[in-house]
């Protein structure tokens, strides 16, 4: 019993340390005050959320998804899984890097988002199944949306919030009904006088979808997206506009696979078709508006509305086909590059303190270290797509059966693809009056070539040219020995 | 315990105090929103020989999370004795007509089977679930005021928790914790948006 003792700790560890972390971040940021003089307490608070995000990755990595992670209280059981400490170790160090670049008055504050953000994301997809892991991200995201915009008298704020709240207000309510349909499927076959399995199989599929559908901001719940990119600051923009939908969009594929290979027929009813158009009009969408506006916010909101399409075709994908994984791939790379976009926002917004891109036209040649942020963005915006077109997300495109989806989401990947160009372009051109005017950034300076070599890993792997997955695979893939069950015969 | 006089007096109070939350303005909202959160919490968990873990969650975290997002100088007896006077209430509802309509058509519709396998559900249970759904819908969708989108959430939840448990009964320990904080962090995001708006319009 007493050997016991420092064996279970070990494990609660193990399986909560991302939300150790977050806890520890109170205890850490409240006190930052106490060292050294009150001027300096704002970057001595950035500086400690730096750091216990990169150790929240590090844990992560280290405590891996494993037998001895798998933490049982009671009822109660959290097993860590490894998509779930995939992005916690990738999202710990994107976020590190964005509050180190950030700084501010509200980096430690920001910084708290994130180990938040990345703790509920882990938290719930720990969970095995039922209501919480998705009710967890629908509140988790309301309340850091909260948390993110702070107290600032400001009503494009606060109205950002709002609008949220009463997303996840509604989404609370429709989860519910899903699962009370999907409890209900396994009931129906004792009495043909009730609703049928596969009525109820599309009811839940399109409770589902919509509840992914309005978290991850496709067409028509693209505006939430794009006012939470255009009036909260970036990191919680990023959090709550990208990665915790991806965590949900994870959730939700997981469901709908399960769904889908339990019955025999396909799901009938529109939803498959209705995701397929939405997936293609979000798609087209975001890109063609990317394109077409100005100020940085809307543009980087449109560009995460065009990455919510490719997740809404991957939820049709997966209908159709339970056991494709091109869908399952498309969430993580997605939330990278749409971070690597906010990464390079956050850069430019210190030395030029203006939002419309054509005021600040040659930015990306007075400094170089931000060119080279973009360009990587760029081409990782470029990469994922066409990766995931001819490798696994094919099936995305191709299993829709229509050459007009299949054209139309090739069009709207293409317009996404411009759109990151343009950003480009418009940052090599002739140096406006704004830009000429500060002072040219050093390329060689320490933080310079840090940005400019995290960028160049976040594409790397955004893009699939560096696989850090297979890396952290390894080390958090279950071992075999400890993972066999306890009573398992040979 | 009769199960018909237990739920039906909690069934009417859930769905009367739940079209008052939507309908009132500041004491007389809150009040009637920690009622009905109350009454449908007991119908939800049927507390018997004890309470439940979860049942007491759910308390609490209503509860502190009412008190924390009231406006202060709220709770003072005399304005209080005053907006809660029954012909005032009364009053509310018939200004409100389709929202009084909806919480009894939403206890009738509720005795009508869903065309779900709902052998064991409870049609009082149902009813409260279906009114409250009805009542709390149309302002959480379409309200322009923070705190009374707010109260529509946990109406509108409140409902669709009680509809789940009219057919598979409470929810388990986990959910229940995440459904609490799910309840705290609506009516607190609420308050604290509420009052950025206010103080950014002055």
């Amino acid at each position: 019993m007493i050997e016991a003792q420092p064996l279970q700790t070990l494990t609660v560890i193990r399986a909560l340390s991302p939300l150790l972390f977050a806890l520890l971040s109170l205890i850490v940021l409240a006190r930052a005050d106490r060292f050294g003089e009150s001027s300096g307490a704002h970057t001595r608070d950035g500086n400690a959320a730096v750091l216990l995000l990169l150790g929240s990755s590090v844990a992560a990595l280290l405590a891996g998804s494993g037998y001895a992670s798998t933490l049982n209280v009671g009822l109660i059981t959290v097993d860590p899984s490894e998509p779930g400490r995939l992005l916690v170790t990738l999202g710990g160090a994107v976020f590190a890097l964005i509050v180190a670049v950030g700084q501010g008055r509200r980096a430690g504050a920001m910084g708290q988002v994130a180990l938040f953000g990345l703790a509920l994301i882990d938290l719930a997809l720990a969970i095995p199944i039922g209501l919480a892991p998705i009710v967890i991200l629908l509140v988790g995201s309301a309340s850091l949306s909260a948390l993110a915009a702070g107290n600032r008298e400001d009503a494009q704020r606060a109205r950002a919030v709002f609008r949220d709240l009463r997303t996840v207000g509604v989404l609370l309510t429709v989860i519910v009904v899903a699962e009370l349909l999907r409890s209900a499927i396994p009931l129906s076959a004792t009495d043909p006088s009730y609703a049928t399995t596969s009525s109820l199989t599309a009811g839940v599929a399109l409770t589902l979808s919509l509840v992914l559908l309005g978290m991850i901001g496709a067409f028509p719940f693209h505006h939430r997206l794009v006012r939470i990119f255009e009036s909260l600051p970036i990191v919680g923009s990023l959090m709550v506009g990208v990665w915790i939908p991806a965590a949900l969009s994870l959730i939700i594929f997981n469901e709908l696979s399960l769904l889908s290979s339990s019955v025999s027929e396909p799901i009938g009813g529109a939803v498959v078709a209705a995701l397929f158009i939405t997936g293609t009009v979000t798609l087209l969408f975001g890109g063609v508006s990317a394109l077409l506006h100005d100020d940085v916010g809307e543009v980087l909101g449109f560009l995460a509305v065009g990455n919510a399409g490719w997740l809404a075709l991957g939820a049709a994908a997966i209908i159709l086909h339970p056991s494709a994984v091109g869908p399952l791939l498309v969430a993580l790379p997605g939330a990278l590059v749409i971070s690597l976009f906010g990464l390079w926002r956050i850069s430019i917004r210190r030395p030029y303190e203006l939002t419309s891109l054509q005021e600040r036209r040659g930015r990306a040649r007075r400094t170089r270290a931000l060119g080279v942020v973009l360009i990587c963005a760029a081409v990782s915006q470029t990469a994922v797509p066409v990766r995931e077109f001819f490798s696994g997300g094919f099936d995305i495109a191709g299993q829709s059966g229509s050459l007009l989806i299949t054209v139309g989401a090739l069009l709207g990947t293409g317009a996404l693809a411009a759109a990151a160009i343009r950003l480009l372009l418009v940052g090599l051109a002739q140096e406006s009056q704004d830009v000429h005017r500060t002072r040219k950034g050093k390329v060689l300076s320490p933080a310079a070539i840090w940005l400019m070599a995290s960028a160049i890993l976040i594409s790397g792997v955004a893009a699939g040219f560096i696989n850090i997955e297979a890396a952290a695979s390894g080390l958090l893939r279950t071992d075999p020995v400890e993972s066999a069950p306890q009573n398992s015969t040979p | 315990m009769n199960p018909l006089l237990f739920e039906l007096p909690l069934a009417l109070v859930a769905a009367l105090s739940g079209a008052l939350a939507v309908t009132s303005a500041r004491r007389a909202a809150w009040i009637a929103l920690v009622l009905m959160a109350t009454a449908a919490a007991l119908l939800e968990f049927r507390p018997s020989d004890s309470l439940s873990p979860a049942l007491l969650l759910r308390l609490t975290a209503i509860f502190g999370a009412t008190l924390y997002a009231l406006p202060p100088g709220l709770l003072a007896w005399r304005a209080l004795a005053h907006d809660l006077q029954p012909r005032r209430l009364l009053a509310t509802l018939t200004e409100h007509p389709v929202v009084a309509v909806s919480a009894v058509a939403g206890l009738i519709l509720g005795t009508i089977p869903l065309a779900l396998p709902i052998e064991g559900s409870s049609v009082l249970l149902r009813g409260a679930g279906v009114a409250l759904l009805l009542i709390g819908l149309p302002p959480l969708l379409t309200s322009r005021y923070v705190e009374a989108t707010a109260r529509a959430a946990v109406v509108t939840l409140s409902g669709a928790l009680l509809l789940r448990a009219s057919i598979l009964g409470a929810l388990d320990l986990f959910s229940s914790i995440a459904i609490a904080a799910g309840f705290v962090a609506l009516l607190l995001i609420g308050a604290a948006v509420a009052g950025q708006l206010t103080k950014a319009e002055e």
